[in-house]
């Protein structure tokens, strides 16, 4: 009995080790209540309308107030939040958002290179568009990275839908296996 | 036998053996002098014995191991439970200009020294991080050095100036604009002299400020000093050319190249150009120069030379005469005047001038030294060879130093006479580098307003009234015109970090003139500049794209050929010998001094900068300190070892300096760096080394970089040196070969082709591409600027000098210096040596965890996150190319270098991850350079194609030594590189199947 109970111990301990450093499921409170579900789902703007540096950067980026501004400076509905965006434009004071997705600075992950192959935000970030506010998808572990690309490995990302249609038409990279495409 | 020194005795036994294999060939080369002489002793780091383990017992138990162990993983775990919130602010009002992530690039002109390299920088999220070359620059044609890739360091110094201060207290701009006009307004009135004291101003919009301010006032003048000055050679061409100017050369086109002391591809006046010109005319493929170097120390240009003799400093001026003695003979000129030859052998001098004559027109003959006569006599041996106008261009010359030594000294005079009201220093440090610096600190006490520029309390801005500090070039608008009629501008890449104040908005300020700096500039290139050309219709677009090239070029000046020579060489020369025969016969026990600029550390600006501090030297190989350079024989007569500290002195100057033995060392001379000894430049420069500037000798009002009859004392100190000469040995095999330019005929007939050696293992690489580079050893100049273009590309930490004396260093890519022949005149090598990429690595079998492998592109890859630091595979490395991290070097305050500042930490690449202690690393061929051009040419919707990666060692070299690129890709320049005659792999044999190869160095064949 009592081995048994320290074997089962011992498994459970393993067990939580191994899920050390992931946090999936992670859903801070943002200074901003902003709801994805209004804007990507109900709305229907593309993901890349404010995330614009996804195509051309390492980092997704979070938009500038600015680009909130394009359209609230416009749309009349006003509520707490847009408030306290406003208020954030006016007296000059960035937004501090808490950063949901974290990889160990010994990643290299860039945004760009899979926008631009093909994948599609939602088969990493999960359906943001019916989120309310935003959590952490994916377990972003390297096995889970590795499934996908040893998947595309040899073929390219055709079967998932595109993200944007700027992938080139004969030019289909393939995921890269090396160690070094995105540790170094 | 204590277990250390039995230890000591096993290793050294080894050792001898080992190197017994590689000793029999008369060709093989040799790193140090112990090698040379068999048995090569153990490297300093373990010449007190082996380090032992150094452990202590205590009464730790069996018990209380594990419950420690129990405790760190219970520890582990509960700190992993909550991951700390990370925030991401993004701008508030987003720029069209700086994506997050993405890295643009701005030209503009280093202001590391006045030879105003042109540059492109890196900017990553609005800070500067990487200096390149400007590859459209047709003087520099895309090279750096390394004090220019060292410049980007500078910026982020903690030492630098927060904010303007008046008398020691900081004070606000316009406090001191106020105390400034008063005072110059007292000046007017008082008619004493308002003085600026400038290094050499190659800025022409900022030498038209100047004029406005000699037309605002009448008692203003301009004074230039520069520490390492040329003004001999300004004031020989005066009289030789009608006007005080320094020519442009053209190293490219010359067949023949004679230096008699001027370092030009380590130092002197415009390294960067005169190597790239240098390695041009140097190709084996069109027939090699031929390169005659006179010198007293070995310098980088001779050891990179074809004949090289080591001449002392008071004989150069007669080796000048010696030869123009020859020359004028067979120009037919009569009544050259008698003197004794000044060399042993004279037949050498006689082959040299043979050869010279044979190439006229295309033969070059330049000389740094500091003297007026020998200056004449050079440019009589360049007009009766025809040289002028061919390789010595005086219709447009360079401007990249202007110093005036006579000016300086009565400047210094009339401080201490009281006739000065105003001086203002810009860009110089007297009171560290003048000969006399305590007589002008004692004028500059006498001066009622002294106003200096400088970015930090210094020597002689800690002595100064008030402090206005200026940008760093990064953060300041400015132009620069290094050689007549090619321009070069220069843009802010950050907003400046601190309360300073561009230069030039000063002094425009107390002309009352309070445009902004970038208005003036910008007003003066529309005024000066953009009439001059034709292809842009507005000036906006003339302005916009010369911002964007960085440099704007325009046909020379004056259309009027050369000046033609007119010197007095008969009264040049004679003068020459009769100070040569009233010379003292040399006593055995007094020597000369030679002074020379480092590479790393130059005349002393740059001190603070710990990368420069940890260059080890391009021939000696010293990081962390200067040192007294003596010759093995004078070391062997006085029983000098490496270390001992010996004492130099001169009439009224004294130095004590560690021995270093340099083979090829003039005989009676000692050599000895400058720009060490700084007291006052920071936390990592203070006190390193020792200040050798107030040995120079002046004479006929020049300050030249010598002396004689110099005593010399032993003082029964030591100090260690941290050198890197004898680390990481390959243990006497062939690792560097040679070839001549005869057997290189003979062997193109045979055609025979690189083969790789049979082996059992799998085929590597798989992948589409075969990443590899190949350097030319005929090209390498020894001149270390990738060293640190690749220590600022990839985050490499400074470990400081007793990290170094342990073997520790962390370069990715260090220059073996190998001598081959007599240690009185060896000859040299220079091979850059870096991970080889090895399709079949050693490194790989040993590793227990598979932290390194072999990419499917051919990438030998070193996964930080997997090593656990067993430090088997660098044991394992023939080529010892890895890198462990004993420590944290980062936010560690026993490594307080910039990675432990925030501020100096702005400097990171942060597309290169910051290594931890405990991994092992090496380089990466530039991985992420790789990983962003395939992602540029994924968004251009494109294959990639040579040429659109360039690692960031290929991309500084000015010699374009090194080549990167697709082997897998038969048109890629590197893949043509492999086919030649002088390709090989080293240590091939060994069947390791590099990625990374070497042609062989060529020696020209032996006319002399």
């Amino acid at each position: 009995m009592g081995i048994l109970a320290v074997c089962l111990g011992g498994a459970l301990a393993a067990w939580g080790l191994s899920r050390v450093g992931i946090h999936q499921g992670y859903e801070p409170v943002q200074p901003i209540a902003f709801p994805h579900k209004i804007h990507a789902g109900d709305n229907k703007i593309p993901c890349l309308y404010c995330h614009y540096a996804a195509r051309t950067s390492r980092h997704a980026g979070i938009p500038p107030a600015s680009v909130c501004m394009n359209c609230h400076s416009l749309v009349e509905k006003q509520t707490v939040e847009i408030e306290k965006l406003k208020e954030a434009v006016q007296d000059l004071r960035p937004i501090k958002w808490t950063k949901i997705h974290n990889l160990p600075d010994f990643v290299y992950f860039n945004h760009s290179q899979h926008v631009l192959s093909g994948v599609a935000c939602q088969r990493c970030h999960g359906p943001v568009e019916q989120m309310e506010r935003v959590k952490q998808f994916a377990p972003l572990t390297m096995g889970w990275c590795l499934d996908c690309h040893r998947e595309h490995a040899h073929v390219p990302v055709a079967a998932v839908p595109r993200a944007i249609s700027t992938v080139a038409k004969n030019f289909n990279p393939v995921a890269g296996l090396d160690c070094t495409s995105c540790h170094y | 036998m204590t277990p250390s020194t039995r230890a000591e005795g096993a290793c050294k036994n080894r050792k001898e053996e080992l190197v017994q294999i590689g000793q029999p060939d008369p060709r093989a080369y040799w790193k140090s002098l112990e090698q040379l002489h068999g048995g090569q002793k153990p490297s300093a780091e373990f010449a007190k014995g082996l380090p032992s383990a150094a452990v202590t017992r205590t009464d730790d138990t069996r018990r209380d191991f594990l419950s420690l162990m129990g405790f760190t993983v219970a520890a582990a775990g509960l700190a992993a439970c909550r991951a700390p919130v990370q925030q991401a602010i993004p701008m508030l009002v987003g720029s069209d200009q700086i994506v997050p992530g993405v890295s643009s690039w701005y030209a503009t002109t280093c202001g590391g020294c006045p030879s105003s390299c042109s540059l492109l920088v890196k900017q990553r999220d609005g800070r500067p991080i990487k200096i390149e070359g400007n590859d459209r620059s047709v003087l520099f044609g895309g090279g750096t050095c390394a004090t220019g890739q060292a410049t980007v360091l500078s910026l982020y110094d903690g030492e630098r100036l927060r904010g303007p201060a008046w008398k020691g207290q900081s004070a606000d701009w316009r406090q001191i604009d106020r105390h400034v006009s008063e005072s110059l307004a007292a000046a007017e009135r008082s008619n004493r002299e308002i003085v600026l004291l400038s290094g050499t101003i190659t800025s022409p919009s900022m030498l038209e400020i100047v004029t406005d301010w000699s037309k605002r006032y009448s008692n203003f003048r301009h004074v230039v000093y520069d520490a390492i000055s040329l003004s001999a050679m300004r004031a020989a061409n005066e009289k030789s050319f009608g006007r005080k100017l320094i020519p442009h050369y053209w190293f490219d086109k010359a067949r023949v190249i004679v230096g008699i002391e001027a370092d030009f591809l380590g130092t002197w006046l415009s390294p960067v150009e005169f190597a790239r010109q240098y390695a041009a005319s140097r190709k084996p493929e069109n027939g090699s120069s031929l390169h005659v170097q006179f010198e007293p120390g070995l310098s980088v240009t001779g050891s990179n030379a074809d004949v090289r003799v080591p001449v002392a400093p008071s004989n150069l001026g007669a080796v000048a005469v010696a030869l123009l003695r020859r020359i004028a003979q067979k120009a037919g000129m009569a009544g050259f005047p008698e003197g004794p030859e000044p060399l042993a052998d004279s037949k050498k001098l006689d082959a040299v001038s043979e050869e010279l004559w044979r190439h006229r027109g295309a033969s070059l003959v330049v000389s740094g030294v500091q003297d007026e006569s020998v200056q004449v006599v050079v440019n009589a041996l360049n007009a009766f060879l025809g040289n002028i106008g061919k390789t010595v261009d005086t219709a447009r010359p360079s401007l990249q130093r202007s110093g005036d030594d006579a000016a300086m000294a009565e400047l210094v005079e009339r401080m201490n006479r009281g006739e000065v009201h105003t001086l203002m220093l810009h860009g110089v440090n007297p009171g560290y580098d003048y000969a006399d610096a305590g007589r002008f600190l004692q004028g500059l006490e006498k001066v009622t307003l002294s106003i200096s520029f400088s970015d930090r309390r210094d020597e002689t801005s800690s002595h100064a009234h008030v402090i206005c500090p200026d940008h760093h070039f990064l953060e300041a608008w400015g132009d620069a015109e290094p050689v007549e009629s090619h321009f070069s501008l220069a843009q802010p890449l950050i907003a400046p970090l601190f309360n300073t104040r561009a230069a030039q908005e000063s002094l425009l300020m107390w002309l009352g003139n309070d445009t902004s700096h970038y208005s003036y500039l910008r007003s003066f290139w529309q005024k000066n500049m953009f009439p001059h050309q034709k292809e842009a219709a507005s000036f906006d677009a003339f302005w916009d794209r010369s911002l964007q090239d960085g440099v704007v070029d325009f046909p020379a000046k004056s259309a009027a050929p050369a000046a033609s020579f007119h010197g007095d060489w008969r009264a040049a020369a004679s003068g020459i010998i009769d100070r040569q025969k009233q010379q003292p016969a040399s006593r055995e026990d007094s020597y000369e001094l030679h002074l020379y600029e480092s590479v790393a550390m130059r005349d002393g600006r740059s001190a603070n900068n710990p990368w420069l501090l940890e260059l080890p030297d391009p021939i000696t190989k010293v990081t962390w300190a200067n040192f007294a350079a003596v010759s093995p024989q004078l070391a062997q007569r006085l029983s000098l070892s490496n270390g001992d500290v010996i004492a130099l002195k001169t009439e009224n100057a004294r130095a004590e300096l560690p021995v270093f033995i340099q083979p090829g060392q003039e005989n009676r001379t000692i050599a000895l760096a400058v720009g060490y000894g700084r007291k006052q430049v920071g936390k990592a420069g203070n006190n390193v080394g020792q200040n050798v500037y107030p040995l120079a000798q002046v004479s006929n009002g020049f300050r030249r970089l010598s002396a004689l009859n110099i005593a010399l004392e032993k003082t029964g100190r030591r100090v260690d040196l941290a050198g890197t000469q004898t680390h990481f040995s390959m243990e006497g095999r062939p690792i560097a070969l040679e070839t001549t330019l005869a057997d290189l005929s003979k062997e193109s007939a045979a055609g025979e082709e690189h083969k790789a050696t049979p082996t059992l293992w799998t085929e590597q690489p798989q992948g589409e591409h075969s990443w590899g580079m190949s350097i030319d050893m005929n090209a390498c100049t020894g001149c270390s600027a990738c060293v640190i273009a690749c220590q600022a590309e990839n985050n490499v930490p400074v470990v400081g000098k007793d990290q170094v004396q342990r073997v520790r260093i962390m370069h990715w890519i260090r220059i073996d210096h190998y001598y081959r022949g007599s240690e009185d005149n060896p000859v040299s090598l220079h091979q850059p040596m870096m991970c080889q990429h090895c399709g079949h690595a050693p490194c790989e079998t040993v590793c227990p965890v598979l932290a390194t492998t072999t990419s499917s592109e051919g990438i030998n890859q070193q996964v930080y996150n997997r090593c656990v630091g067993t430090r088997y595979c660098a044991n394992n490395c023939p080529y010892k190319v890895r890198r462990f991290n004993w420590y944290n070097y980062t936010e560690n305050p026993k490594f307080d270098f910039n990675m432990n500042s925030p501020l100096g930490r702005l400097v990171l690449n942060p597309d290169v991850v910051v290594r931890t202690r405990g991994v092992m690393e090496k380089c990466s061929l530039c991985v992420q350079r790789i990983q962003l051009a395939k992602n540029i040419a994924l968004q251009g919707k494109r294959e990639l194609v040579d040429g659109d990666i360039k690692s960031a060692c290929q991309q500084s070299c000015p010699t374009q030594a090194i080549a990167f690129g697709d082997l897998k890709d038969p048109n890629s320049r590197v893949s043509q590189l492999m086919k030649s005659q002088r390709y090989y792999q080293v240590l091939e044999e060994l069947g390791t199947r590099p990625n990374v190869g070497y042609l062989k160095k060529v020696r020209g064949s032996a006319v002399i």
